[in-house]
């Protein structure tokens, strides 16, 4: 009987780990992938925050009631906390030094008119605005 | 190697060692995206990527070595790249 609970455990949490995983994992592609610097935010700020979250609570089923199992919620709570500070807080800064963000259309026009992509335009327009601030 | 079985000869240990390895590998293609990314706000989010994903990677080592010091390392990485994040977008 007690083969079984330790088995359920077990299981429960390496289910846990993998979807944590398969997240962090989507988060990163997105972030390699996506065009624009709001866009790459998007898939970092959330897949990361829910799939940290999503690990660590599988650590939490696998140690147990114990102290370590209550530190690992204080992290968790953290993380709650500072992660969409932060990418809001990012995201604000970027706003405000003048970083547009990325339209289809502009990026088409400026390819055909330049040859370049659109995305490095406004990355040296935001660093141009930055010099400034 | 300690801990529990999973089934087989597959432990716990090793799931947990397979995670950090996974883990790993994501910070290295978010360091690509850090290094090569446009802009300075790409790096700012590229650091702040890679410091979430060590504390999950901490605590993961935690429990491989089954040393509970390093959840109080993750804990203070944790309040670090927050202070770091938003120092950097303040200033």
């Amino acid at each position: 009987m007690s083969d079984t609970i330790i088995n359920l455990t077990n299981v429960i949490t390496v289910l846990l780990l993998l979807v944590g995983a398969f997240f962090m994992l989507a988060g990163t592609i997105g972030f390699l992938r996506f065009p624009d610097f709001y866009s790459r935010m998007h898939a970092t700020g959330k897949c990361d925050t829910l799939g940290e979250g999503l690990m660590l609570v599988a650590l939490i089923v696998y140690g147990g009631a114990t102290f370590v199992s209550v530190k690992i919620l204080f992290l968790i709570l953290f993380i709650l906390l500072a992660n969409p500070t932060s990418t809001h807080a990012i995201a604000k800064a970027a706003y405000d030094v003048g970083l547009e963000p990325w339209r289809k259309l502009d990026e088409e026009v400026a390819w055909l008119n330049t040859g370049d992509t659109g995305n490095s335009d406004e990355s040296r327009a935001g660093e141009d605005g930055g010099e400034v601030r | 190697m300690t801990g529990t079985e999973l089934f087989g000869t597959i432990g716990m240990v090793d799931v947990f060692l397979a995670m950090a390895i996974t883990i790993v590998i994501a910070s290295f293609v978010s360091l690509y995206r850090g290094i090569e990314g446009p802009g300075i706000f790409n790096r700012i989010i590229a650091v702040n990527v890679i410091g979430t994903k060590t504390i999950v990677l901490l605590v993961l080592i935690g429990f491989i070595y089954e040393r509970p010091d390093f959840f109080d390392i993750a804990l203070l990485y944790a309040i670090l790249n927050f202070i770091m994040t938003i120092a950097a977008t303040r200033y």
